[in-house]
């Protein structure tokens, strides 16, 4: 039986045998997401029933809540009801907006994501690049900056380094737009296509859109890359400079192989730790966009989080806190899956 | 050689070369006035100890000094254009295009995540314009050519799909695509395995001498330089001391130091003293000894000892030979219970240690002790030689803090360390005297039995001397039993004086030393003994008789 | 052993403990050398720019920033230390377990591991902040329990490799036990990356709380702290009164600079092999890089 298992497996290309090994680690974790979201709520002193109605609520609908999530049953039934729950898509009711949890996330989710992606893009070209050219010529004066720039950027909090940048560029200077949301307050968004602002504005061929979203996006991309580029480019160089000095590095320049070739090999082989850093990347930019979201007053998944703090709007924090691990599951599902297609000495 | 051949213009010549590094206290010379030719057809041997210079003299060569170096005089020549001449491209087209390197360690050299055909189209694409297409038509032919059979569907493998003399073998492919004239093979088989390494060499000789490339064979061997080489160069710190043919360098060398090396390399003559109480039940038996490893996939297992037996009797030394995987070093283990036997018996001293438990055999570890194949790696890096030494009197036997120390210090004494080296950091020790610490504490407890794991590799020609002299010397002074795991089979014929022959996890011919080396039976045995380059059979080779050395001195 | 070792003498090595003597000296006299108390506002004297009388400037309720700098000094490095330390007790010993005895009970915690690691740190420390309660103690403890993976995973991998290493074996021949062996031979050799952690921790420590305090989830006004004391100016700064959060902001970056200094100078402390580094003329062999460690999984 197993041994029958076995040979089929083997019979499927590696491609495939990789994303199903994967697919299939991803369930326990999912589990456990939903495990951990749930028992946040349950660890609080006080009736789960008032923290997730609010203070406001009446008896009424506390003891109705009560028994929709059966809080009289043992924790496990409650479990399983809880999972039942957020399989259909209900994540409960925010006190703040009184709105179904899920609608407000989705409503959030495009701005965070649209913000996230730039952002990742900058910081990935700023890392890599400058970790690679700094490897390459190795003394020069992009070594030296990247060294000054890498212990820099680690500490500096990005929250800070986003109100100088408004200091500077916007009230000082006046070049930015102003870190008032996403586009123009005089401006409707456009239509609504994938929720990017860039993208949906070019669809429907307005640039004045456009160009007020990018004008936008410019202060808390540039400063969610700024802080996170040093730390990508600071592993991106250790990576690359083991991979530049090895043996193989050197016996291709022994072999006369131009120099531009050896960076190309190089780099293709320290690919796969650098998707790994990149993956975590996207967690880091998510508890980075939380606080640059709040400066920038971006109304994104960032910002609703950080007002479920402040209001102890626990519906809505289960929820971010659900979908962001979610999201961040995928991520690394991609990423892992993209490692082991990579490297071809992976064995699956 | 033809007086007209040695007419013929070098293909490389080196002239006055220096070389210098810079280190925080200032430049060290590492290379000084060197010189050499390197004749059409010829094949050159360079030798040398660990620091000697021989690898930054090929680097050199082709103007690629490791981070740090500099040359600072001298010049090489190449096919008569000089390299200082040369602007960096024209460089860069000598590198690979006119003289091809070939290191150590083949694959490490390889690119991991690129296949190996795509490798050697690379380097041919990167000397030639060629289409992508013919260049891989070329590298799949070349494959064939240097020993890899299926060359089409290897071509296609990944480095990490491919054995350590396979990987060799692509290397050489590397090197020989773009049909150079000068081959540079810096130990290029160090570490593979004997019968692999004569077969890689004898290879790499034939299609040289095809293809009418000169070679210059870096090695630490003389053994190799006896067998292959038509001149040889000894180096000494920067330095070439001696150069001149080698059946002349075999008869007679012309300095201290050649004469020294070439002590160094030859077998001494078997231990006399065999143990004078052969009678009696044997100190160690070891019977129908099974070992199972889990294999890579569920269910699949691996036999790394399958039903092996021998004994050992008291004043004994035998030797396990085999090459790497034949399970030898596993047996090792599991007389020092390192490692649990799947099956069979392991008898000490009439008592059956298999499946005794470990608080019992405890007591045993002061009469049974290892010494480990790597010297450096062996010993806990933060810990002084003194600690190191005096850890297995702590562990296992009740002595006084004086005592102890009194016992540390004869023990070193024993191995010749100077007692000052006991506040030492282990890194801050030579490969030699790190080996014989890692000895001194295999021996501070007056062991009955010591297990030898590889003590030669790795070593340079004379500290390997210095070790087995050592050895010899323990021997007879300390009546000791051992048993002897190695490949190195010069190092058995100074030791040993029964030999068990190891393949594939079984003992396929066991006896005597004499009666086993003299007249091999098992086919294995003979391919094992074939590949064995020991000087004194390549200089008969030569006609040339070669002297015993005298017992050479710790 | 008279003379200053080598890593000491380089100039990052010499500011980063410049720089933690500062902060010492600022922890030790802060009440003797803030020219006002911390906490105690003056509406009168609300957002003055800085003068001679308020160096730094006043916030909006007119408390006088350079003290409040001063002070906080007190709790962020609190915060920080206290959480890194409890991290490092608890973490280290764990992962030398899970990582010397390998059942599926280690096999467990690291994928529990794992998972607390795949959450962003700071989504989840906000998150078990607002739910444990605003207090000093809990931000500490909340921070200590998201570092403690990290020190336990790095301990971990360190003793899985170190455990194979031929002197452990050496050691067993030797008659040494599995406590001889875990605390003796294999603790000592794992400790030193672990070390280097610890300063990039504290660097991380001090980021956190001030970025959970600037968003509401970490410490209360009146509290000085300086990632509070960002925020509290953070609605000014766009009117150009930029003095409120940029000072506690340049404490945040000096304090975090000098555990990241302080960190490189322990590595070169520590690693004899690269404080006494002599270019070596011969090839040194370097190992294809494999997955980072500590990513997720072991399954690799």
């Amino acid at each position: 039986m197993l041994a029958a298992f076995r040979s089929r497996w083997d019979s499927l290309p590696r491609a495939l045998q990789i994303v199903l090994g994967r697919l299939a680690l991803v369930i326990p974790q999912m589990f456990g997401v939903l495990l951990v979201t749930f028992f946040l709520i349950r660890l609080l002193p006080g009736d789960p029933a008032i923290l997730l109605l609010g203070n406001m609520a009446t008896p009424d609908a506390v003891a109705q809540l009560r028994d929709r999530l059966g809080l009289n049953d043992s924790v496990w039934t409650q479990f399983v009801s809880y999972v039942g729950n957020v399989l259909h898509g209900d994540l409960g009711v925010s006190i703040f907006t009184s709105n179904p949890v899920t609608v407000d996330l989705m409503e959030r989710a495009p701005a965070t994501l649209e913000l996230i992606f730039y952002a990742m893009i900058l910081t990935v070209v700023i890392g890599v690049v400058i970790a690679v050219v700094s490897v390459v010529r190795a003394g020069g004066p992009v070594d030296v900056a990247s060294r000054i720039y890498g212990l820099a950027a680690g500490a500096i909090p990005d929250f800070w380094i986003g109100l100088l940048l408004i200091y500077f560029f916007f009230t000082l200077l006046g070049w930015a737009a102003a870190p008032f949301g996403r586009i123009d307050a005089m401006m409707s968004p456009p239509p609504y296509v994938t929720g990017f602002l860039t993208i949906d504005s070019l669809v429907a061929g307005d640039l004045e859109t456009f160009w007020s979203a990018v004008g936008r996006l410019l202060l808390p991309v540039l400063t969610i890359a700024i802080v996170n580029a040093g730390a990508l480019m600071k592993m991106t160089q250790s990576i690359f400079a083991g991979v530049w000095r090895s043996d193989f590095v050197r016996h291709a320049r022994a072999c006369g192989v131009p120099e531009r070739v050896i960076i190309r090999a190089a780099l293709r082989n320290s690919l796969p730790p650098i998707i790994t850093m990149i993956g975590f990347l996207v967690g880091f930019l998510l508890g980075a966009a939380v606080l640059v979201e709040t400066i920038f007053s971006w109304g994104g998944l960032g910002q609703y989080a950080v007002q479920a703090v402040m209001n102890s709007d626990y519906p809505a924090l289960q929820g971010f806190i659900l979908v962001a691990s979610a999201f961040i599951l995928v991520v690394y599902l991609v990423v892992d899956i993209l490692y082991e297609l990579v490297d071809p000495r992976i064995r699956v | 050689m033809t007086r007209s051949e040695l007419d013929m213009k070098p293909v490389l010549s080196v002239e006055g070369l220096r070389v210098v590094f810079d280190t925080p206290d200032g430049d060290r010379t590492i290379l000084q006035d060197v010189a050499f030719e390197l004749r059409p057809n010829e094949i050159l041997g360079i030798v040398g100890e660990t620091g000697a210079g021989k690898s930054v003299l090929a680097r050199a060569i082709i103007d690629l000094l490791p981070e740090g170096g500099r040359r600072v005089g001298g010049t090489v020549e190449i096919m008569g254009r000089q390299l200082e001449r040369m602007d960096e491209g024209e460089r860069r087209q000598v590198r690979g295009g006119q003289v091809a390197l070939i290191g150590t360690n083949a694959k490490a050299l390889l690119d991991p995540v690129e296949r190996v055909g795509n490798q050697i189209v690379r380097v041919l694409r990167s000397h030639r314009k060629l289409s992508r297409k013919d260049a891989w038509a070329k590298a799949v032919k070349l494959l064939g050519d240097v020993g890899i059979v299926n060359p089409a569907e290897r071509a296609r493998a990944y480095p990490h799909e491919l054995s350590g003399g396979m990987a060799q073998r692509v290397v050489i492919a590397m090197a020989l695509i773009t049909e150079p004239k000068v081959l540079l093979a810096d130990d290029a088989t160090l570490g593979l395995d004997a019968t692999v390494s004569v077969q890689v060499l004898d290879m790499l000789v034939e299609r040289s001498r095809e293809l009418g490339l000169s070679v210059v064979l870096i090695t630490h061997d003389l053994g190799i330089i006896a067998h292959y080489c038509n001149r040889v160069a000894i180096m000494r710190q920067g330095r070439i001391v001696e150069m001149r043919d080698v059946t002349g360098f075999l008869a007679k060398p012309g300095t201290p130091y050649s004469q020294e090396l070439l002590d160094a390399a030859k077998a001494r003559p078997v231990p006399s003293i065999r143990a004078t109480a052969s009678e009696g039940q044997p100190l160690l038996e070891v019977s129908n000894l099974l070992k199972i490893f889990a294999g890579s996939r569920p269910g699949e297992e691996v036999r790394a000892v399958d039903g092996v037996s021998f004994s050992v009797r008291r004043g004994e030394t035998l030797a396990l030979v085999g090459e790497s995987g034949s399970g030898k070093t596993t047996i090792g283990q599991c007389l020092v219970r390192l490692l649990d036997a799947s099956g069979g018996a392991i008898r000490f001293d009439g008592r059956d240690i298999t499946t005794m438990p470990e608080a019992e055999f405890r007591p045993l570890r002061r009469r049974i002790q290892m010494v480990f194949q790597e010297p450096y790696v062996a010993l806990n890096p933060r810990w002084k030689v003194m600690r190191l030494v005096d850890e297995p009197l702590r562990m296992l036997e009740k002595a006084s803090a004086a005592e102890r120390l009194r016992r540390v210090h004869r023990a070193l004494d024993l191995v010749n360390l100077p007692t000052s080296h006991a506040e030492l950091y282990p890194h801050e020790l030579t490969a030699g005297e790190q080996k014989r610490v890692g000895i001194a504490r295999a021996l501070v407890t007056e062991p009955d039995f010591i297990v030898f794991d590889e003590p030669t590799t790795a070593l340079d020609i004379r500290v390997r001397a210095q070790i087995i002299d050592l050895v010899r010397d323990l021997q007879s002074r300390m009546r000791l039993s051992a048993l002897f795991i190695t490949h190195d089979l010069n190092s058995v014929r100074s030791l040993a004086h029964d030999v068990a022959v190891m393949n594939r996890g079984r003992i396929v011919e066991a006896g005597p030393l004499e009666d086993v080396f003299a007249s091999p039976k098992d086919p294995y045995t003979v391919k094992l003994l074939s590949a064995e380059l020991a000087v004194e059979h390549e200089a008969e080779a030569r006609h040339v008789h070669i002297p015993q050395p005298k017992e050479a001195m710790i | 052993m008279t003379r200053v070792p080598q890593a000491l003498r380089r100039p990052a090595a010499v500011i980063g403990l410049a720089l933690l003597l500062m902060q010492i000296a600022l922890i030790v006299l802060a009440p003797i050398i803030s020219p006002y108390s911390p906490m105690e506002a003056d509406p009168a004297a609300s957002l003055q720019p800085p003068s001679m009388a308020h160096w730094f400037g006043t916030d909006i309720t007119g408390m006088d920033v350079l003290s409040r700098v001063i002070h906080a000094t007190r709790i962020n490095l609190l915060i920080s230390v206290s959480s890194v330390a409890l991290a490092f007790v608890v973490g280290v010993p764990l992962g030398l377990v899970i990582g010397y005895y390998r059942g599926w009970l280690s096999g467990l915690a690291m994928r529990i591991f794992d998972f607390v690691q795949a959450f962003p740190i700071f989504v989840l420390g906000m998150a078990l902040v607002s739910v444990t309660g605003q207090e000093i103690w809990n931000v500490a403890i909340v921070l200590a329990v998201l570092f403690i993976p990290i020190f336990a995973r790095l301990i971990r991998a360190e003793v899985l490799s170190l455990r194979e290493r031929p002197f452990v074996a050496a050691a067993r021949c030797s008659g040494a036990g599995d406590l001889d062996i875990m605390f003796r031979h294999i603790l000592p050799n794992a400790l030193m990356p672990a070390m280097v952690q610890v300063s990039i921790s504290i660097g991380m420590a001090i980021l956190l709380t001030a970025g959970l305090s600037f968003i509401g989830a970490g410490v209360r006004m009146p509290t000085p702290e300086w990632g509070l004391m960002v925020s509290t100016g953070a609605q000014q700064m766009i009117l150009g009164v930029w003095w409120v959060s940029l000072f506690p902001g340049l404490a945040i970056v000096v304090a975090v600079l000098c555990f990241a200094l302080l960190g490189d100078v322990v590595r070169d402390l520590l690693d004899p092999s690269r404080a006494r580094k002599t270019k070596a003329p011969a090839g040194v062999a370097l190992p294809v890089p494999g997955p980072v460690p500590g990513t997720l999984g072991e399954s690799r």
